[in-house]
C-alpha cells in the first residue's frame, strides 16, 4: 500500500473515532444515572486508545504505543473500577437536579461546539492528521468544563475532570505525534490518576463529614 | 587523585549535601550532628577556597571550568556548572566566609544544646551554602533560578530558626515576602533576555537560555537599541537590589538580620546580599552590553542615597546587631558607586577608568563580605557570653573577652575605612575612580562624581563615629549590667574564626597590589582590560591610580611608619625618664563615692549630636516624666523615651501595606465558597480568552 494513501486511510479514522468521543461526551452531559456515566466515560477512553494505536501504526510512532496501553489499563480498566466501587460504596444512584436541565445543555453544548471549531480554524492548514481532531479536542475540554460545573456530585466533577483530560490527551496524541516527548504524556496521565485517587478520598470524607456529596454545601467550610 | 579546580569543586559540593544529610540523619544526637555537619560543611568550604584560588591564579589564558552536575533529565532543564574568573571571585567569597563561619558555628551551636535542634540549624546550613556556592556557578537562567530559591527558601527557614519569638516570626515573614518580589522581577527579566537571545539564534533551545546565549546579546545591534533592554536593566536591578539590600528597599534587612543566629546572619551580610551584587555584575557587565548614560547614573545616586542613610540609621542603633545591618545597607551602597561610575566611564568609552571603579566596586564586595563576617562574629561571641543584643546593657567586655574585643577593634577600623587595613584601600579605590571622572566629560553630569566624592566621604566619617560607639559603649568602660559582668571568652572555635577573617582584612590591605593582580582575568573578562600593572608601583609595594594626577598610597608603608613612630615615646621614655618615680591613684570621681556604670556614656547620648544635625530626616521624639516629691530638684524617678522614624516605613510601607489589605478585603467578595462559582469564573475567562484569540 502507497504511503501516502495509508496515511489517508489513518486520518480518516481518526476522524471517525474523535467524533464518537463527541457524542459521547454529549451523552454524558445528558446522562444522570451516575453507573451509566461511568460506563460512557470507560468508552470514550476506549476511543481514546483506538485513536492512539492507530496513530502509532499509521505514523510508526512506537512510544504512543505506550500511551494506548497506558490509557487502556488506567482510564478503560482502573479508573472506572474504582469509580463504580466509590458509587456503590456511598450508596448514590443518580445526579440530582444539575443548574442546566438537558435541552438547555445539549443547547449550550452546541455553542461550546461551534466556539470549538472556531477557535480551531486558524490551524487547519495542518496537513499532518485529521484537521477536525484539534477542533474536537478543544470542544471535549469546554463541554468537560460545563459538565464540571453543571454537576453538584463530588463524584460526577471528578468524571467531568476525566473527559477533560481525555481531551487534552486528545490533542497531544493526534496533532503533535512528533512534537510532544513521552515524558509530558507520562506526566499528564499519572497527574490525572493521583489526582483521581486523592479525590475519591476526598468524595468519601465529603460524603462523611457532610451525610451527602452536595459540593455545594462546601461554602459551610468559608470563614 | 591531582589536585585542581575540577576535582575539588564536585569534592565541595558533596561536602556540603553529606553536612545536609547528616544534620538530618542525627536529629536525635546534637552532639554528633553539630560535629558532623558543621564539621562537613568546615571541611568542603576549605576545599571550595582552594578551588577558586587556583582557578583565580591560573592566569587569564585558561579556559574555564565547566562541569554537568546531574544528567538531564527533563528536555530543557541543564545542571551545569561553569567557573569562569567572575565566579570564580565570588565563590571565594562564599567558600571563604563560608569556611570561617562553619568553624564558628561548631562553637557557636553548643548555645543552643537543650533548646533548639542542631540538627536542622546544621542542615539547613550547609543547604544554604550548598545553594549560594551554586548561584554564583550556574550556568544558565533556570538552574540559575532554581538555587536562587533554594538559597532564599533556605535562608528565610534559619532566619526564623528561632520561631517561637514573634519578632522573629515577623521578620523571616518580610524577607520571605521582598525576597519573592526580587526573585519574580529576576524571573521577568531572563525572560525578555531569553526571547532576545532566542530571536537572534533562531531557536528558543536550551542555548538561548544559557549564560552564553545571552552573553553573546551584547554584540547584536538590534538588541542593544531594544526598549526591552531597558526593561530588563529595570527589572534586574530591582530585583537583585532587593537581595542586596538597597535603598529603599533594604526594609527587610535590618528586620532579618538581628534575629537570625549569630553564624547566619553573619553569612547573610557578609555573603547572601553578594549574590545581588554577583547578579548585578553578571547581567550589567556580561550580558547587557554597552550601557547608556541614564543607568550609570541611577545605580550611582542609588548607590549614595544608599550609602550615606544606611550609615545614619546605622547610628541611631542601639541593638548590636541591626545596627551592623545598617553598615550593611552602607556598604552595598558603596560597592554600587563603584558600579555605577564604571557603567558611566562605559558609556563614555573610558575603559581604563570603567575597569578602575570596577575594581573598587568589587574590592569592596570581599573586603565587606571579610569585615562585615567578623563583626558579625564578634556580636555572636558578644551575644553569646550576655544574652542581650542591646548595647546599653553591654559594657567592660574588653577585660572579659579580650581577644573577642580585639577582633572586634580590627573588623571595626577596617570598616570605617581607617588605613591601613581593608576598607581603606578599597574606598581609596572608589575616590580615585570618582574624583578622575570629573574630567571625563563636558556635560553637567560630571557633577555627579565630586558629589558622589564628598557624600562618601560624610559615610566614611560618620562610620567611623559609629563604630567608635559600638566599640566604646560595648567594650569599655564598666558593665552596665549584670550578664556584662558575668562574660566569659567565647570557645576557641569561635575565636579561631574570628582569627580567619582578621589575617584576611590583613592581607588584603597590606598587600592590595597582590591581590589586584588575581582580578586581572575578571576585569578581562569583563571590560576588556587588565590594569594590576598600571596600579602597582616599587614592585608592588605602593599603590598608584591609574594617570599621573591620581594619588599614591602605599598601606604597608603607612604601616611601618606607624610602628616606629609608635615606638618613639618608648624609646624617649627609657632614655629621659626611667629613673622618674611613678604614682598610682585613683581616678577622679568628681568627689562622688567611686564612679558607677550609671555614670557613663549610654549609645544614645553618643549619637545625639548626630540626631541633632539630621533631624529632618530623623523627626527624633521624646518624652521625659519626672516624678518629684518636693520640688523638681529632687527627682525620685525619670522615664525617658526617645524615637526615631524610619522615613521608608512609615511613609512608604505602611501606606502601600493599608492599601494591599484594603484592596484584599474588597477582593473577599469573590470568595463565594461555592465550587460551581469558582469554576464559572474560570470557566469565563478561558472562554473570553478564546475569544480574545480569534
Amino acid at each position: 500500500m502507497n504511503h501516502s494513501v495509508s496515511i489517508e486511510i489513518g486520518s480518516q479514522i481518526i476522524m471517525l473515532l474523535a467524533a464518537l468521543m463527541l457524542v459521547l461526551q454529549l451523552l454524558l452531559v445528558v446522562q444522570r444515572m451516575l453507573l451509566i456515566n461511568i460506563r460512557l466515560f470507560a468508552l470514550q477512553s476506549l476511543m481514546l486508545t483506538a485513536i492512539a494505536t492507530v496513530v502509532a501504526y499509521y505514523y510508526n510512532a512506537t512510544h504512543v504505543y505506550i500511551v494506548a496501553v497506558l490509557t487502556l489499563v488506567g482510564k478503560v480498566i482502573f479508573l472506572p473500577w474504582l469509580l463504580n466501587r466509590l458509587v456503590r460504596r456511598i450508596n448514590i444512584v443518580q445526579e440530582i437536579e444539575p443548574l442546566f436541565n438537558a435541552p438547555t445543555s445539549m443547547l449550550i453544548c452546541g455553542g461550546l461546539t461551534l466556539l470549538g471549531y472556531l477557535v480551531a480554524r486558524p490551524f487547519t492548514t495542518l496537513h499532518k492528521l485529521g484537521n477536525n481532531t484539534l477542533a474536537i479536542a478543544i470542544t471535549l475540554l469546554l463541554t468537560g468544563f460545563f459538565l464540571m460545573i453543571n454537576r453538584r456530585k463530588a463524584i460526577s466533577q471528578v468524571l467531568a475532570l476525566l473527559t477533560i483530560e481525555n481531551g487534552v490527551m486528545l490533542a497531544a496524541v493526534a496533532l503533535t505525534t512528533y512534537g510532544m516527548p513521552l515524558v509530558v504524556e507520562l506526566g499528564i496521565f499519572f497527574d490525572v490518576m493521583v489526582a483521581v485517587m486523592v479525590l475519591g478520598i476526598l468524595v468519601y470524607r465529603i460524603r462523611e463529614s457532610f451525610d451527602s456529596m452536595d459540593t455545594s454545601k462546601l461554602d459551610q467550610l468559608k470563614g | 587523585m591531582d589536585i585542581t579546580p575540577t576535582t575539588l569543586l564536585p569534592l565541595t559540593l558533596m561536602g556540603y549535601v553529606l553536612g545536609c544529610a547528616a544534620g538530618l540523619l542525627f536529629l536525635r544526637h546534637e552532639k554528633l550532628a553539630n560535629l558532623c555537619s558543621f564539621g562537613c560543611a568546615t571541611l568542603a568550604a576549605l576545599c571550595g577556597t582552594v578551588a577558586c584560588v587556583m582557578s583565580l591564579t591560573a592566569g587569564p589564558a585558561a579556559a574555564p571550568i565547566q562541569l554537568q552536575l546531574l544528567p538531564t533529565l527533563i528536555p530543557y532543564v541543564q545542571f551545569t556548572v561553569r567557573l569562569d574568573p567572575l565566579s570564580a571571585f565570588f565563590g571565594l567569597i562564599v567558600s571563604l566566609l563560608g569556611f570561617a563561619l562553619s568553624l564558628y558555628s561548631l562553637g557557636y551551636a553548643r548555645g543552643f544544646y537543650g533548646r533548639k535542634n542542631v540538627g536542622v540549624l546544621g542542615a539547613f546550613f550547609n543547604l544554604l551554602l550548598l545553594a549560594t556556592t551554586l548561584v554564583v556557578m550556574a550556568d544558565n537562567a533556570f538552574f540559575f533560578l532554581m538555587v536562587w530559591e533554594i538559597m532564599a527558601l533556605s535562608a528565610y527557614c534559619l532566619v526564623s530558626f528561632e520561631h517561637e519569638k514573634p519578632e522573629t516570626r515577623s521578620a523571616g515573614v518580610l524577607y520571605f515576602v521582598m525576597s519573592h518580589i526580587g526573585t519574580g522581577c529576576i524571573m521577568l527579566g531572563f525572560l525578555l533576555l531569553f526571547q532576545a537571545s532566542g530571536r537572534v539564534l533562531g531557536n528558543y533551545g536550551p542555548d538561548a537560555y544559557s549564560f552564553a546565549g545571552f552573553h553573546a546579546l551584547t554584540g547584536n545591534v538590534s538588541w542593544l537599541s531594544s526598549g526591552s533592554r531597558d526593561a530588563a536593566f529595570l527589572l534586574f536591578l530591582i530585583g537583585f537590589g532587593v537581595k542586596a539590600g538597597i535603598v529603599p528597599l533594604h526594609t527587610w534587612l535590618p528586620a532579618a538580620h538581628p534575629v537570625a543566629p549569630s553564624n547566619v546572619s553573619a553569612f547573610m551580610s557578609g555573603v547572601l546580599i553578594k549574590t545581588g551584587i554577583y547578579g548585578m555584575t553578571r547581567v550589567f557587565f556580561d550580558f547587557l552590553g554597552t550601557p547608556p548614560m541614564w543607568w550609570g547614573v541611577t545605580v550611582l545616586s542609588i548607590g549614595t542615597i544608599s550609602a550615606v542613610l544606611g550609615v545614619l540609621y546605622a547610628l541611631m542603633q542601639h541593638d548590636l546587631k541591626r545596627l551592623l545591618a545598617y553598615h550593611s545597607i552602607e556598604n552595598i551602597g558603596i560597592i554600587l558607586m563603584g558600579f555605577g561610575a564604571s557603567l558611566m566611564f562605559l558609556h563614555m568609552n573610558h575603559p581604563l577608568l570603567a575597569t578602575l571603579a570596577l575594581i573598587a566596586g568589587l574590592y569592596h564586595t570581599i573586603n565587606h563580605a571579610v569585615f562585615k563576617g567578623l563583626l558579625f562574629l564578634g556580636a555572636g561571641a558578644v551575644l553569646h557570653a550576655t544574652h542581650t543584643r542591646d548595647m546599653e546593657q553591654m559594657g567592660g567586655l574588653a577585660k572579659r573577652m579580650p581577644q573577642t574585643a580585639f577582633f572586634f577593634l580590627v573588623g571595626a577600623v577596617a570598616i570605617s575605612a581607617l588605613p591601613p587595613l581593608n576598607g581603606f584601600v578599597s574606598e581609596w579605590l572608589t575616590y580615585q575612580s570618582l574624583l578622575q571622572g570629573f574630567g571625563t566629560t563636558d556635560s553637567l553630569l560630571r557633577l555627579m562624581f565630586p558629589i558622589g566624592g564628598a557624600l562618601l566621604a560624610l559615610t566614611s566619617a560618620l562610620a567611623a563615629a559609629c563604630f567608635v560607639k559600638a566599640f566604646g559603649i560595648t567594650f569599655l568602660a564598666q558593665p552596665r549590667s549584670e550578664a556584662a559582668a558575668q562574660a566569659h571568652e567565647a570557645p576557641l572555635t569561635m575565636l579561631l574564626a574570628q582569627a580567619v577573617l582578621v589575617a584576611a582584612c590583613v592581607f588584603l590591605g597590606l598587600f592590595p597590589t597582590v591581590f589586584l593582580q588575581v582580578l586581572d582575568p575578571l576585569t578581562q573578562q569583563l571590560t576588556g582590560l587588565q590594569i594590576s600593572q598600571q596600579l602597582t608601583l616599587a614592585n608592588g609595594l605602593v599603590l598608584s591610580g591609574v594617570n599621573q594626577n591620581g594619588g599614591t598610597v602605599s598601606t604597608l608603608g603607612i604601616t611601618l611608619l606607624g610602628l616606629c613612630l609608635l615606638s618613639i615615646p618608648f624609646v624617649l621614655w627609657l632614655v629621659f625618664a626611667r629613673r622618674a618615680k611613678t604614682r598610682i591613684g585613683p581616678t577622679w570621681d568628681c568627689g562622688l563615692k567611686g564612679l558607677t556604670p550609671r555614670m557613663e556614656y549610654t549609645a544614645t547620648g553618643f549619637s545625639k549630636p548626630i540626631r541633632m544635625i539630621f533631624k529632618a530626616l530623623f523627626r527624633p521624639r521624646r518624652e521625659v516624666q519626672r516624678e518629684y516629691d518636693f520640688s523638681p530638684y529632687f527627682t525620685t524617678s525619670i522615664r525617658f523615651e526617645a524615637h526615631v522614624e524610619e522615613v521608608f516605613e512609615t511613609r512608604i510601607y505602611r501606606p502601600l501595606n493599608r492599601w494591599v489589605l484594603w484592596a484584599s478585603r474588597r477582593m473577599r467578595a469573590l470568595q463565594a465558597g461555592s465550587l460551581q462559582a469558582y469554576l464559572i469564573y474560570i470557566f469565563i475567562t478561558l472562554l473570553l480568552l478564546l475569544l480574545f484569540a480569534l
